[in-house]
């Protein structure tokens, strides 16, 4: 295991099995190819779909908050025992928070849900490809402390 | 009918915190380029462990709701409300955005994913990673396209 707080970039995907994101990787590339000869107007629609995109944090968000609603209510009205259920939930979801891992993210990764730190990688390469990037001037180029 | 993952914890911030926000970091990238590549990786490196809001709230929402279940099993079997009470927020945070402590984590600063993303990628402008790209403006699709996954995953 790596750090205890885990930095919050990659943290999903240092704990996601390597041939689920080689897998995410080669999707977002075939499309960025593929969206490389398409007009503009296919691109900003693409775009908006990204922007729809439950990432893995929502989803887990969801399905955490049910699971502990079930188990309350459970243990409200049937039997004090069935707090374990939103005890182990709480706790995963609390190890999810600091480290990147809870036990349905394997679940959810393999299903082929993204971070959003993927999502993004392709919002950006299809933001570039559009031009938005073509007249950016670097920091180097213009900043005195530059090489 | 769900709102859009990207717009929703936006469109729960009272406008102001997020103009504030969005001139906290094109005041960061302005500095940024400013001060040249070395500030520029600097700068890089702190945004990518950023803690956004998401990662905030499913750290105090769990811390939350341990603490009711620890309460009502020692103390009052009353506590045992604040578990169902944290769920029921974060299924609304989650599907819709809203979040009671989000204006108290918004005022604090606390950006969001895309937030952050956009402070990243005009950093990584900044430092000439869509340099390639740029100039491969207008030869063959393929070419571009290389160009431009080289650049986002650099």
């Amino acid at each position: 295991m790596a750090e205890l707080i885990a930095p919050s970039t990659g943290r999903v995907e240092a704990h996601t099995a390597d041939a689920v994101n080689e897998r995410n990787r080669r999707d977002t590339e075939m499309r960025v190819r593929g969206y490389a000869t398409r007009p503009e107007a296919e691109l900003t629609r693409r775009l908006q779909e990204l922007d729809a995109e439950w990432d893995v944090e929502r989803c887990l968000q969801t399905g955490a908050s049910m699971l502990t609603l079930f188990g309350t209510a459970m243990g409200a009205t049937v039997s004090r025992k069935w707090f374990a259920l939103p005890t182990a939930v709480m706790g995963f979801f609390l190890q999810h928070g600091v480290q990147g891992w809870c036990p349905p993210i394997e679940v959810f990764r393999r299903l082929g849900v993204r971070t959003a730190d993927e999502i993004a990688e392709e919002r950006y390469a299809l933001k570039a490809l559009r031009g938005d990037f073509d007249d950016v001037e670097p920091a180097a180029a213009t900043a005195p402390g530059g090489q | 009918m769900a709102i859009s993952t990207a717009a929703r914890v936006a469109a729960n911030t009272d406008p102001e915190v997020n103009e504030r926000i969005r001139r906290r970091t094109e005041q960061s990238v302005l500095y940024c380029a400013g001060a040249g590549p070395r500030a520029v990786a600097e700068r890089l490196a702190e945004v990518e462990r950023e803690w956004d809001v998401e990662r905030v709230i499913e750290t105090e929402a769990p811390l939350m709701a341990l603490s009711g279940i620890a309460l009502g099993a020692t103390v009052h079997r009353r506590f045992f409300a604040v578990p169902g009470v944290v769920a029921a927020m974060l299924f609304l945070h989650a599907v819709q955005g809203w979040y009671p402590l989000l204006p108290v984590f918004r005022r604090l600063g606390l950006r969001t994913r895309e937030e952050i993303h956009e402070e990243r990628y005009a950093l990584k402008a900044l430092r000439g990673d869509f340099a390639e790209a740029a100039a491969a403006r207008g030869a063959d699709a393929q070419k571009r396209a290389d160009a431009v996954l080289r650049a986002v995953r650099r």
